[in-house]
């Protein structure tokens, strides 16, 4: 008996090695994200057949704004036959998880998500994954250099020049001081996203050019973190989200960037210089119900909660 | 028919348990796999002697040295700062207190285990943060002491009740000898059960380092994530932080990508270590009781 156990143990073991050979493995693939890989059906198979569930994933700044939106899509209509008559009379299940956009970019290439959400646009080696690849632009976020409200830098200049914020942002201006003699000799706080991060890469190529950021900055592991540490320290300074700031009205006061305030009008005519466009991305043809889901958040219902949420909308 | 049922369910559990072991060897090997292009390209030299962390630059480089030993700095200031307390707690609930308050005791301190780390996470950075910018006169209070202060709390139920159970056992060993020799509570505690005791002190306190070296988002809320040479009152990043930080956002691939995983497989590695150690320890402690 021992010995029929012993033989039935190896058998098993080999078979789920030699699975896990041949077959690429999908499973182990980043801890936290297990949880929306387990319920994620494989998206390449069953193209004809009606999918009721919709999945995106991607950028912790769009991923509020879609679920926001989906949830009233989902409230509204239940089922999809409510959306289109042809459609079956199933429930609508529309899932969104935040990674980041590189993520989002990630999931729509190995079909672990439908569409991917991406706060920045589509790098070109990233198009070479995707040789399908169709994008919705569906709002822009502007990124305000945001201080804390008690900060003297209010009082002695509410503008800073770019060559002033990268000095501030490499490390070159070590204390406000350093900035303008009339400012308290205390140290820069600045605070950014990780480095890899859409928000940090706008920041890069509109701002700072080739000149790092001071390796001393502190990261913030989401936006909201970002603009807590801006609230809570009268040094800090960092690159809020034009949303989230509007979200913290009052809390967080933004600078101008050479001369230009973040406004809706000046983001919109583009004279505001540091936004970023967010985008929907999808590798091949929409299916009818992703299509109709779509149309609802370009539609001015969806407008409408991007803009409630602070970014500014598309149309 | 019983024999018949005892097989199924022996069978049942073989199968779940190799099923958990093949788990871990698939993470492992999918880790490794990932890596392979990033220890290919980089020189050994330079992601572990460097100095600098910054992958998305116009001069990349990649370093884990900073990060590791911030990993470290940070974990060994914990187990400082916690040992000697669980120690003190764990002697008191097994000599000191009564049985019945010991077990209520703790089963609070269990909980603490309990407490899911972003919780911890946010208390240390409204709380821990704001007080250390109050009292040591830092412009900012994200810290490698912060961090430690913070992982101490959390390591504090596994130490204490790693060692509590060990005390019991000793007490029941040793205690009515030791009072009938009319020797006093405490000289027992200190001359027979701390020597009886130490090598599973160490032991737990390894485990904890394990634990402690994992830990992410409590850590990640109140280090700062700065990729730079860990100071105590400086902001450092840790391994987990790191990997957490960037995974999200590195482009799919790429050697940032894979360096990512070759972070995590220096974790796995560490880890790995520091488990087989407490293992052995632990075997060579056995026998000598």
């Amino acid at each position: 008996m021992k010995k029929f156990s012993f033989i039935s143990i190896i058998l098993v073991l080999m078979l789920i090695l030699a699975v896990g050979c041949t077959a690429e493995q999908p499973a182990p693939q980043e801890p936290g994200n297990n949880e929306e890989q387990a319920e994620t059906p494989d998206v390449s198979e069953a193209k004809n057949e009606f999918k009721p569930q919709i999945l995106f994933n991607g950028s912790s700044t769009l991923a509020p704004v879609m679920a926001s939106i989906s949830t009233n899509f989902i409230e509204g209509f239940v089922t999809w036959d409510k959306v289109d008559a042809s459609f079956p009379e199933e429930n609508i299940a529309i899932y969104v998880s935040a990674g980041g956009s590189g993520q989002g970019v990630k999931s729509v290439i190995d079909k672990t998500s439908d569409f991917g959400m991406v706060a920045r646009t589509v790098k070109d080696s990233e198009k070479e994954q995707l040789p399908e690849l169709k994008e919705f632009t569906v709002g822009i976020d502007a990124l305000t250099i945001g201080v804390n409200p008690n900060n003297p830098v209010l009082s002695a200049k509410d503008d800073l020049t770019k060559d002033e914020i990268v000095k501030i942002f490499s490390g070159e201006y070590k204390t406000w001081k350093d900035l303008d003699s009339s400012l308290p000799d205390k140290e820069i706080i600045v605070v950014t996203r990780d480095i890899g991060g859409g928000a940090h890469e706008v920041f890069q190529s509109k701002i700072m050019g080739d000149v790092d950021v001071k390796a001393d900055a502190i990261q913030a592991p989401s936006m909201g973190a970002l603009v807590t540490k801006i609230i809570e320290n009268e040094y800090a300074i960092g690159y809020a989200s034009f949303g989230v700031v509007n979200q913290n009205a009052g809390k967080v006061s933004t600078i101008k960037v050479d001369g230009v305030e973040a406004t809706k009008e000046n983001i919109i005519n583009g004279s505001y210089i540091i936004q970023r466009p967010l985008i929907a991305i999808i590798n091949g043809e929409l299916t009818a119900p992703q299509q109709a889901f779509m149309d609802y958040v370009m539609s001015a219902e969806g407008m409408e909660v991007i803009e409630s949420m602070g970014f500014v909308p598309v149309k | 028919m019983k024999d018949h049922r005892e097989n199924i369910f022996r069978i049942i559990i073989t199968i779940g348990a190799m099923l958990s072991s093949v788990l871990v060897l698939l993470v492992f090997f999918y880790i490794l796999k990932e890596s392979i292009p990033f220890f290919k390209e980089a020189k050994f030299s330079d992601y572990i002697l460097g100095d600098s962390w910054s992958p998305l630059s116009s001069k990349q480089s990649y370093s884990f040295l900073p990060m590791i030993l911030a990993t470290l700095y940070i974990s060994f200031l914990a187990i400082i700062i916690a040992t000697p307390l669980s120690v003190g707690c764990s002697l008191l609930l097994s000599f000191n207190a009564h049985k019945k308050h010991t077990r209520i005791i703790l089963s609070f301190i269990d909980m603490i285990a309990g407490i899911p780390s972003v919780i911890f996470g946010f208390l240390g950075l409204v709380i821990l943060v704001k007080f250390l910018e109050k009292n040591l006169n830092m412009v900012t209070g994200e810290s490698v002491l912060a961090g430690g202060i913070l992982l101490s709390v959390m390591l504090f139920p596994y130490i204490v009740t790693g060692c509590t159970e060990t005390f019991i056992k000793g007490k029941k060993i040793y205690y009515a000898a030791s009072q009938s020799l009319g020797v006093s509570k405490w000289y027992t505690m200190r001359k027979i059960m701390l020597p009886f005791a130490a090598n599973s002190i160490f032991v737990n306190m390894l485990l904890a380092f394990g634990r402690a070296i994992g830990e992410t988002m409590a850590v990640m809320m109140v280090a700062g994530n700065s990729p730079i040479f860990p100071k105590l009152l400086g902001r450092a990043e840790t391994i987990p932080s790191l990997i957490a930080l960037e995974m999200g956002t590195a482009t799919y691939k790429s050697i940032h990508y894979s360096s990512l995983y070759g972070a995590g497989l220096i974790l796995i590695i560490i880890i790995l270590i520091i488990q087989l150690l407490a293992y052995m320890l632990n075997k060579t402690g056995m026998r000598r009781f």
